[in-house]
């Protein structure tokens, strides 16, 4: 068996290159893909966890976090295509319409 | 978990066994979908290379590898080479949980008399095929009128056919010879005819289903043409929808059955329906009337899954040149078309396991004994031959109807009709009839 | 023994894809690479004894939602757009920030949260799950499927497309 800290660590690891993607691109898509990849790492430390105490409230949890990340996975995809029909870039630098 | 060399090399014939049978499937395939067309359409088919042009596939293999292999300009090549491998991915690995065959008991010795009913009637066999194939090989050699090609082709499969048989002669005289018995290490021990039983065997196939929408959609993008992209579209969006009401039917059975493994859905499907307290028909999920939506909703969602007729618009003939597989060539449009008949093959098992009963024999109770798996295996073969029969019947009989019907009636007709049957199944199963 | 070198292995390709995600300009790699990275947190799940669940994160996540993704990409043909450097100090800052941030979390992690392994089987099959789902969770289950209502709905009027809405200018699909 593996112990739990290991996967502690590599949910601490993909967190940490989710969080620079957010910070340092500039691209919205990239970013979401790296808010994506916070959740999963995030769902991993969850499983870890229910394994550890032998629990199910974290495999519930996680059921739910996959349902609500595919909802805010559609509804940003469509804020996203709307942003970029009103001005044709994904650049997030360039929807600063409330900045004069 | 302990396991030791007998279970690994166990599991790699089992691999063999079903990776290999699926690899066949394509070449058999080609064969009667032409001469089915052919006989449905009233005409003849192909009949030039070998005897009733059974080697046409082996023609066509030869075809698709000495054919220029170019990347159109524009494409993205990482890409469009690719593509093919996600097309192949899910058709040859969701096989891996369908249960084939029923399990048996391996003896610790395999004994001379164990295997002696089965050599003798393969070698039989073989010896009969490789009989006609000589005789019809000399009787259109003196008729005359025959390329040399087939006459070469015919006298190689017969010559091959006979000492096949011959072959399993002498290895049958062999065993007898060695005064019995071939040590098996490890005692008795159940063989179980499926790949990988999962305790979440089907949802392993929705969820590499879902990776094939991958294969389609990057080979209509990378392709850098219209029409290939817009093939790519509706394949993907035809079957991003069909995979909705694909589950949901399937679920019907797994209710019944009351797990998600593939082999408690076939046992549940071995005992019989008392009718009138005479009639006994076969438990088979497709004679149950609570099944009979999910069984014809299940059937229309994997012709939609395969992107075969009625709901081939991906490829669309007439309509798009080819669909996401224009620009594809020699190899990789081989892999293309291989990956469509082993998604028909893999889908067509999967009806058989879910609805019609697996490798359950109607009317008889198999001996959990080799000869009663060889038995369950062959009718096990002998269904799936007969939906990817169907498959080809309804290619060449239904006509292709729009792709806005196609994709309303996904999603307002055969999507309720999966829900409305999940409750009928789940009130079935309350009040105690099933 | 074969679980560590599965672990490893497959913990390897994670943080390898989840680099590519982030650091390759074309988000169509970004998009793939991030579905391979699912894949091996599918394996890791089943490390964790969640069958269900990693069969569940392929289903949802790499098969539903990086096609969204991949759709929305290919079809804005994003593929592209290159980012100019006019941030160099945010993006320092960005970059060294978050790899501070992530070398102390692993150090502490490492040093504080080892703890002994339970014994005993763990069932978390689909049965389990959905026993639980079903008794305790019945509530928030179904205040998800409102909330999945929601997105639905509220996708398509953000991108805009009613059926009785005619549209004036539609952007042409290049490829």
């Amino acid at each position: 068996m593996i112990p739990t800290h290991y996967f502690l660590i590599l949910s601490a690891i993909l967190f940490t290159i989710g969080v620079c993607g957010v910070l340092t691109r500039r691209n919205g898509i990239t970013i979401f893909m790296s808010i994506e990849l916070m959740v999963n790492a995030v769902n991993l430390t969850f499983l870890a966890y229910a394994r550890q105490f032998h629990q199910l409230h974290g495999m519930i949890f996680v059921f739910f976090v996959m349902a609500i990340a595919a909802a805010e996975a559609a509804v940003g995809l469509a804020i996203f295509i709307s942003l970029f029909h009103h001005r044709e870039t994904i650049d997030v630098d360039e929807a600063n319409l409330m900045h004069w | 978990m302990a396991f030791d060399t007998t279970d690994i090399v166990l599991s790699l014939l089992k691999i063999a066994i079903v990776v290999g049978a699926l690899l066949q499937v394509t070449p058999i395939m080609v064969w009667v979908e032409r001469r089915g067309s052919a006989l449905i359409q009233d005409r003849v088919g192909p009949n030039r290379i070998g005897p009733f042009g059974l080697i046409q596939s082996f023609a066509d293999a030869l075809k698709f590898v000495l054919k220029e292999d170019f990347t159109p300009g524009g494409a993205n090549k990482w890409l469009f080479t690719i593509a093919p491998l996600f097309g192949l991915l899910p058709a040859l690995t969701t096989i891996a949980v369908v249960p084939w065959g029923r399990p048996f008991l391996i003896p610790d010795a395999i004994l001379y008399g164990n295997v002696s009913t089965i050599g003798w009637a393969l070698a039989l066999l073989l010896l009969f095929l490789g009989i006609i194939v000589i005789f019809s090989t000399v009787r259109v050699s003196s008729r005359g009128g025959a390329s040399k090609l087939n006459i070469g082709v015919g006298w190689l499969l017969g010559a091959a056919l006979v000492l096949g048989g011959l072959g399993v002669i002498a290895a049958l005289a062999g065993l007898r010879g060695i005064g019995g018995a071939l040590h098996i290490p490890g005692g008795n021990r159940i063989f179980e005819p499926i790949v990988a039983d999962l305790n979440v065997g089907i949802l392993l196939v929705f969820a590499l289903a879902s990776m094939g929408v991958y294969g389609v959609t990057m080979a209509g993008w990378s392709s850098n043409n219209k029409y290939s992209l817009f093939g790519g579209i509706r394949a993907s969006a035809q079957m991003i929808s069909y995979e909705l009401s694909l589950t949901l039917a399937a679920v019907s059975a797994l209710l019944v059955a009351g797990s998600l493994r593939l082999t408690d859905v076939v046992a549940k499907q071995t005992g019989y329906f008392v009718l009138f307290d005479t009639v006994k028909l076969p438990a088979w999920n497709c004679f149950s009337p609570a099944m009979w939506i999910a069984f014809v909703v299940f059937v229309v969602a994997a012709f939609a899954e395969t992107n075969r007729l009625p709901f081939d618009f991906a490829e669309a003939e007439a309509e798009l040149v080819a669909g996401y597989h224009t620009e594809y060539s020699s190899m990789k449009f081989a892999l293309f078309f291989m990956s469509e008949y082993i998604a028909m093959a893999t889908m067509s098992a999967l009806i058989v396991t879910l609805f019609l009963g697996g490798w359950d024999i109607p009317w008889y109770n198999e001996p959990p004994t080799f000869f009663g798996f060889l038995l369950s295996a062959l009718a096990f073969v002998a269904k799936v031959t007969f939906m990817l029969f169907v498959f080809v019947w309804v290619r060449w009989t239904i006509p292709r109807l729009k792709y806005d019907i196609l994709m309303k009636a996904g999603w307002k007709v055969f999507l309720p009709l999966a829900i409305v049957n999940l409750v009928i199944v789940a009130l079935f199963i309350a009040k105690g009839w099933i | 023994m074969l679980e560590f070198i599965i672990f490893f292995v497959f913990a390897a390709i994670a943080v390898i894809f989840a680099l590519a995600v982030i650091l390759h300009r074309n988000p169509v790699v970004g998009a793939l690479s991030l579905v391979g990275s699912f894949f091996a947190l599918a394996v890791m799940y089943v490390l964790l004894e969640a069958p269900f669940l990693a069969v569940l994160q392929i289903i949802v996540y790499a098969g539903a939602i990086m096609v969204l993704f991949l759709f929305v990409i290919m079809l804005l043909n994003l593929q592209h757009v290159r980012e100019e450097h006019t941030r160099p100090v945010q993006q320092f800052l960005g970059y060294t920030g978050s790899a501070l941030f992530g070398i102390a979390i692993v150090y502490y992690l490492a040093k504080y949260a080892a703890m002994q392994l339970p014994n005993g089987p763990f069932n978390a099959d689909a049965r389990a799950v959905g026993v639980e789902l079903f008794q305790a969770y019945i509530f928030p289950f179904e205040m998800v499927s409102i909330l999945l209502l929601a997105a639905i709905v509220g996708a398509l009027l953000l991108s805009g497309r009613l059926p009785a809405k005619t549209r004036a200018a539609e952007t042409e699909v290049a490829p």
